[in-house]
């Protein structure tokens, strides 16, 4: 379904005197979501409302059900390892663990259907959030290097840069410091004045471990936010 | 030639002097590790367990190193008791030879056997129980802990009779963590116990179900039993009269902390739990306590190991530091609990730099340079063994689908394998009550061995407080402190109305324009008991202090004129009285 007809679909759900407000309610998107599973725009106005509301455990089940009914749309199983990596900051440290576990799988299961941008930076990212003991740092990298060899055939969007600071990030991690400094470089010829990107070639050593470290606390919330994709320069 | 030998000796001259700057610049190391030489250097061993569930539970029983501080033979010198765990490993008691050497009197004093088949010593409490004057020693154990009583004697004679089964203390638990505080406010000291594993057998369990069923929300620990001193030698189990386990709780405890958190006189209970939320209870004054939980502290997921009290920011009200699990697995972070002043806290260990040291530990407050403000040592790591971790084989476990917990036969054994191991200690140096700026490295504080119990005391009474540490199947620590000396003033505090021992006596301390508090503590921080001792750095202040004393009876003396540099005993309701 194309993203006019989603929207349509919307606007016929909520009739102006049932509609409290101009934002829409979560049995609402749901119902959007459930008529196109693979509208990435109504997943992520979905997620949006869903953390709003700490509703992170309906969110699942919604994906859970969608990508049962639905099993070929690519951007529903994102939207569902998204619906748990949301949920990772309101989580204990163990059932952190589990749930960026669980979001991998279906960022796979994505991957597997469609190989975009968007699912391979997701998927190459999240590896990076794994400790160094589990090697899935060469598996960043293959995402990371494949997601901005992607981005570079594209139409130039500024979200990309996050592919870039990603990959640098995997090369930082896998111990190859030069190819890590390299990729943030050419990233900030395309971006520039990129803060982040500026913030890393601005250290070294320790303090830029740190700072990558810093970047990769599950505490904090992951900006799972995808408008940039559809939004801005 | 000549002018050249003169360019050589200039350039002799310049290195020299460069070296000498270089030296000059090296920051000064004020602890020295006397440990051999002190004769403490004895080494701790896990207990290692023969049952179908050996393997397993090796990786989570790494625990036993204690040490605990009092001078138990009255000769004005802090001694200490040290623990093993090894099935025939023998407990020690140090005796202060007064020129920082110790001799082990444990055997013909009666202590040392604390291990046996179906025993494992875990932690231990000097508590002075029937207020006769001299500490009585609680041994903390997987199995029967054991109160021994001081009998007294002189020197080496000093004796210590076995009294548990008389005082109503026999009962199996496992037992891992004890303080002793007046909560009644009767007079004689009550004895808080924690318990990891609920009341099985661990040393030949009848079901492999004993282990806990959640990472988070684990209610199936051992919980805490408080046992009421009832003034004739018997203490009877008073948990729930008290307001303890009313609601069902019963966390897997690994330490107690208390302190007066609303500055009303009597103390309220920190606990410190692993696999799930701490607790926080509220002494109503009439002896039953409140669980504040939620609102004090709010329900956590993390792996509380810790409890200590202390001022540290100087306004007056007693703040809470607890130490949790942060690796790069695991980003708990530990717990600086700032004390607002209406019985809630608000954690600022990121904001002071005290959030992450590792896998916790003891954590304990202590003013090691006399600048008057509270430092913070905290010692760390939790299995140090082989190359290999350990972090793959839980988190497989961890996310399997419905994996049960509570059956140690999921659980996957450690064998060889480091889980948060090699972790270094840190000694946290106050920036004037604010931050705190890590100063291990510099003072050698920073070994990598499995830290468990801290004890502080002055064991050489000069006025620096030095800093034992106990390991876990390692060697312990002696470092004496050879700060350059600073200003300082001590109390040793009896109580006639209150408790002998003065737990929980409250001293607020006024010199050159600034308060300190401090109080007398009955054992709090993980695996440790530091000096009773009240010890104030003073900083650059010189003249006579101010010191006002609340004393757990409810008495308060105020006093003018105690000097600098010396230690005082204070009997309640007298005058200080300098010590030699």
């Amino acid at each position: 379904m194309t993203r006019p007809a989603a929207a349509l679909l919307i606007l016929l759900a909520w009739p102006a005197s049932a509609a409290p407000s101009d934002t829409p309610t979560l049995p609402q998107l749901e119902a959007a979501l459930a008529a196109d599973p693979n509208d990435i725009r109504a997943a992520n106005d979905y997620r949006r409302a869903v953390i709003q509301a700490g509703e992170y455990d309906r969110a699942i089940a919604f994906f859970k059900k969608l990508v049962a009914d639905h099993p070929r749309a690519p951007y529903a199983w994102l939207n569902y390892g998204y619906a748990y990596v949301d949920k990772i900051p309101a989580a204990g440290s163990i059932t952190q663990v589990i749930l960026a576990n669980n979001a991998l799988t279906n960022f796979t299961k994505s991957i597997e259907l469609e190989r975009s941008w968007i699912a391979l930076y997701t998927r190459g990212n999240s590896y990076l959030y794994w400790p160094r003991v589990f090697g899935r740092g060469p598996l960043a990298v293959a995402d990371l290097e494949e997601a901005v060899a992607v981005s570079k055939k594209a139409p130039q969007k500024k979200v990309y840069v996050r592919a870039w600071i990603a990959l640098g990030d995997a090369y930082w991690r896998t111990d190859q410091p030069d190819k890590a400094k390299a990729a943030w470089r050419e990233a900030l010829a395309l971006f520039p004045g990129d803060p982040q990107l500026e913030a890393r070639l601005a250290r070294d050593g320790e303090e830029l471990e740190k700072y990558i470290y810093d970047q990769l606390d599950p505490a904090k919330r992951v900006d799972t936010n995808l408008s940039p994709l559809w939004e801005g320069p | 030639m000549r002018a050249g030998r003169g360019a050589a000796t200039v350039t002799v001259a310049l290195l020299a002097s460069a070296a000498l700057a270089a030296g000059g610049d090296r920051p000064e190391r004020w602890f020295e590790d006397v440990t051999a030489r002190a004769g403490v250097a004895a080494k701790h061993t896990n207990r290692v367990f023969h049952n179908p569930y050996a393997e397993i539970m090796a990786g989570y029983t790494a625990l036993g190193a204690a040490a605990d501080v009092a001078d138990y033979d009255g000769d004005g010198f802090e001694d200490l008791f040290v623990t093993d765990s090894a099935e025939t490993g023998r407990n020690h008691l140090y005796r202060n030879n007064r020129d920082f050497t110790f001799t082990d009197v444990a055997r013909e004093a009666g202590v040392a056997d604390g291990n046996d088949a179906a025993d494992a010593s875990a932690d231990a409490l000097w508590l002075d129980y029937d207020n006769d004057g001299r500490p009585d020693l609680f041994v903390v154990r997987f199995g029967r802990s054991q109160l021994f009583h001081n009998l007294g004697g002189r020197g080496f004679r000093r004796r210590f009779r076995d009294v548990t089964r008389e005082a109503g203390l026999d009962r199996h638990a496992n037992a891992i963590t004890a303080i002793a505080f007046d909560y009644d406010r009767d007079g004689d000291l009550d004895l808080f116990v924690g318990s990891y594993f609920q009341p099985v057998d661990v040393f030949n369990p009848s079901t492999p179900r004993f282990f806990p069923e959640s990472f988070e929300t684990a209610n199936n620990g051992g919980g805490m039993t408080v046992w009421r001193n009832e003034g004739n030698g018997r203490f009877s189990d008073a948990t729930r009269q008290a307001g303890f386990n009313v609601s069902g709780w019963s966390g897997w405890t690994l330490d107690l902390g208390h302190g007066d958190a609303d500055n009303d006189g009597d103390d309220d209970l920190y606990v410190a739990c692993d696999f799930g939320s701490d607790r926080f209870f509220v002494n109503n004054g009439d002896g039953t306590f409140a669980d504040r939980t939620r609102e004090a502290i709010g329900i956590d997921t993390k792996k509380g190991m810790n409890a200590e009290w202390g001022d540290f920011d100087g306004d007056g009200w007693l703040d809470i530091y607890v130490t949790n699990i942060t690796d790069d697995y695991m980003r708990e972070g530990n717990f600086l609990w700032h004390n607002n002043g209406d019985l809630t806290f608000t954690d600022v260990a990121r904001e002071t730099g005290t959030y992450d040291t590792g896998w916790g530990w003891g954590g304990k407050f202590l003013d090691y340079d006399n600048d008057g403000w509270l430092d913070l040592y905290v010692v760390n790591g939790w299995v140090s063994a082989g190359p290999e971790s350990y972090v793959p084989d839980i988190f497989a476990m961890v996310t399997r689908p419905d994996v049960d917990f509570t059956d140690a036969r999921n659980w996957p054994p450690m064998g060889g394998k480091s889980l948060s191991g090699y972790q270094k200690k840190r000694l946290f140096h106050s920036q004037g009550g604010q931050l705190f700026k890590d100063e291990a490295a510099r003072h050698g504080l920073d070994s990598t061995r499995d830290g468990r119990g801290i004890a502080v005391a002055d064991f050489d009474n000069d006025g620096r407080q030095d800093l034992f540490v106990a390991n876990a199947n390692a060697a312990p620590f002696l470092d004496r402190n050879i700060a350059p000396a600073g200003r300082w003033i001590s109390f040793q505090m009896e109580g006639r109305r209150s408790n002998r021992d003065a737990v929980g006596a409250r001293l607020r301390l006024t010199a050159a324009g600034r308060t300190r508090l401090r109080f007398v503590d009955g054992g709090n921080g993980f695996a440790g008991q530091s000096s009773r001792r009240v010890h104030f750095g003073l900083g650059s202040a010189a003249g006579p202090v101010k010191l006002e004393v609340s004393w757990p009876s409810g008495a308060k003396q105020t006093f003018e004129g105690p000097m600098p540099g010396h230690a005082y005993r204070i009997v309640e309701g007298e005058t200080p009285r300098r010590q030699p």
